[in-house]
């Protein structure tokens, strides 16, 4: 996970500098914004009292445990989602009738906002993790389903006639044809899903109050603590940065070979 | 390197089952007996009201009745009743006011015992109307035709609220009421979006600190000691297990008695559970927590909230009440 004995690659270099400067002056500018009284600092705090509240919950017990809960609806939100988007996807994609059959269908679906589920979600599962992952995985589902049928869509027609010449088994046109062609969307789908699925996870626990770093939200909101809030609020956008990191990471080393990597990596 | 990558990727996904299923393991048994303890579970909204619970639970009230608690702190509340009613909960707390309007409702709950009450001293109580140093609202009456916000609408909020307005002489029926958390109303005060505000602890202290000013003791105003709220629970519950129920009552007027005796506990325990600050929890004003139910006061409420037309009925108290 040390790229730097390698020497820096591209991504560290030039575009992560600015990176960083983007964010510092973000920062700068919440710490100028209620410092000069143009906000009022009850109301949003300056950056080093975020940071300060920030240094106090990374020493409680309870920040951490509320991590590993959120993280733990994340990654089975994004586990479930990606297995049951990439079969349907297959499954769907491949049989033309059950395309035209699903299409409106998925139309309807699609756009449904996971949030207006969660009367649903209350009722089925509580406050447990079960109503966040109804939540996550719902909006997480159609990310990657789109994507696997894109994918799909994409197999060149050509290799597809080759491989039926040469009677390859419907699971060998899978394996060597629809699947590769599919794995580049597959993966944006991936990609897309583990960001989506972290917002909803979020949200899911900050409306339900399903244990998580959500929930710590909302209850420094109603503690009237705004600096914590904010920490909180500081910890799930590095959390985001983290997983989108983490995604196009698995992305550049498993799909290495692919023309889309290859061309990204050389420019 | 792939292979290994997607090994790693897999191993990473089973620790996390792993991790899952022992979380879940522990929570499954709800409402469930081992070894002669039941295991409950208790809806609840993360504020100063529940804190007679917590300290309950420390103090070990439930333990010594065989009861394991476990709290389930939603925000807001919008998951207690329903979770109550398919077993999610064994038991909930909740204003009296929503639970009057689950009653003509018909929603198979029932009050086990009582849950917060006010302080009955104007001027000293946990909930208020406030408005920004500078307004020109100085009474209740100057109410009337504001814009004031409430965590949430046609309910106990706007009931008592109206009633602040009445009585000090104004209109109650030209007031514009809007919703927001209660959280987002020292903003929205500061910012002008409304006239004023009907607040809780903390909200009340945080902005009476800023520089706000309290106009009406809305529960105060409504009732001579209000019982704001209860815990409760499913009908099947109580049908099913009583013996359950009789102790959680038992315990959880033992927990108020404690609460109501103890406020520096109250305000230790508030560490625990919210993230309140030291110099808030200092200053904040701590509702009562008598044991008794005010059934006059509770009559008042249901009365006054037929009047705002808030329930599809008439509340029936001795269906809801225990």
């Amino acid at each position: 996970m040390t790229p730097v004995r390698r020497g820096n690659p591209a991504w560290l270099g030039h575009p992560a500098i600015l990176g960083v400067a983007g964010l510092a002056g973000l920062l700068l500018v919440i710490q100028l914004l209620p410092t000069l009284g143009l906000v009022n600092d009850r109301h949003l705090p300056p950056t080093s009292a975020i940071l300060a509240a920030l240094a106090d919950e990374l020493g409680t017990g309870q920040f951490w445990i509320s991590l590993k809960d959120t993280l733990v609806a994340w990654a089975w939100g994004v586990l479930i989602a990606v297995g049951a988007g990439v079969l349907a996807g297959l499954a769907i994609g491949s049989v033309p009738v059950l395309r035209e059959l699903t299409a409106s269908t998925v139309e309807f679906l699609r756009p449904i906002p996971s949030v207006a589920l969660i009367p649903l979600a209350v009722l089925l599962y509580g406050t447990e993790i079960g109503s966040t992952l109804l939540l996550v995985c719902y909006a997480a589902f159609w990310q990657v389903l789109v994507q696997v049928l894109y994918g799909v869509a994409d197999v060149d027609p050509v290799a597809e006639e080759t491989a039926r010449s040469y009677r390859f088994s419907a699971w060998a046109r899978v394996r060597y044809v629809l699947w590769p062609t599919a794995l580049p969307y597959v993966f944006t789908g991936v990609r897309l899903a583990a960001s989506v699925a972290l917002i909803l996870a979020i949200t899911a626990e900050l409306v339900i109050g399903s244990p998580g770093l959500g929930k710590d939200i909302a209850v420094a909101q109603a503690s009237e603590a705004v600096p914590t809030m904010y920490a909180l609020i500081v910890v799930t956008g590095v959390l985001g940065v983290l997983i989108n990191l983490l995604a196009r990471f698995g992305e550049r080393h498993l799909l290495g070979w692919h023309q889309s990597v290859r061309g990204e990596v050389i420019a | 390197m792939r292979r290994r990558l997607l090994a790693g990727m897999v191993a990473a996904a089973l620790a996390g089952t792993l991790a899952a299923c022992g979380t879940s393991s522990d929570s499954d048994s709800g409402g469930g007996e081992s070894g002669g303890v039941d295991k409950v579970k208790v809806g609840v909204i993360p504020i100063v009201d529940v804190a007679p619970i917590y300290l309950g639970q420390k103090q070990g009230f439930f333990a010594k009745r065989n009861i394991e608690l476990t709290m389930e702190a939603g925000q807001g509340g919008a998951a207690i009743v329903p979770g109550v009613v398919s077993g999610q909960f064994q038991f909930g707390f909740s204003n009296m006011t929503s639970l009057m309007i689950a009653q003509t409702k018909s929603v198979p709950i029932k009050v086990v015992s009582n849950g917060v009450a006010s302080t009955g001293v104007d001027g000293k109580d946990f909930g208020a109307v406030v408005v920004k140093g500078d307004s020109a609202i100085k009474t209740a009456a100057d109410l009337a035709g504001k814009k004031i916000s409430v965590n949430t609408l046609k309910n106990i909020g706007d009931t008592v609220t109206r009633q602040s307005v009445r009585k000090a002489g104004g209109d109650p029926s030209k007031i514009e009421f809007v919703e927001m958390p209660f959280p987002n109303m020292p903003a929205a005060l500061d910012a002008g979006q409304v006239d004023a505000a009907w607040v809780v602890e903390p909200s009340l202290t945080t902005i009476k600190a800023a520089g706000g000013r309290e106009v009406a003791s809305t529960y105060v105003d409504a009732a001579p000691n209000l019982t704001v709220a209860a815990y409760f629970a499913s009908t099947e519950l109580i049908g099913k297990n009583p013996d359950l129920v009789k102790r959680f009552t038992e315990a959880m007027n033992e927990s108020l008695a404690y609460a109501d005796s103890h406020p520096e506990d109250v305000r230790g325990i508030l560490a625990d559970y919210t993230k309140i600050d030291e110099k808030l929890r200092a200053g904040l004003v701590l509702p009562k927590w008598p044991t008794e139910i005010n059934e006059a006061s509770v009559q008042t409420l249901a009365t006054l909230g037929e009047k705002d037309g808030i329930f599809s009925g008439t509340p029936d108290l001795a269906k809801l009440l225990p």
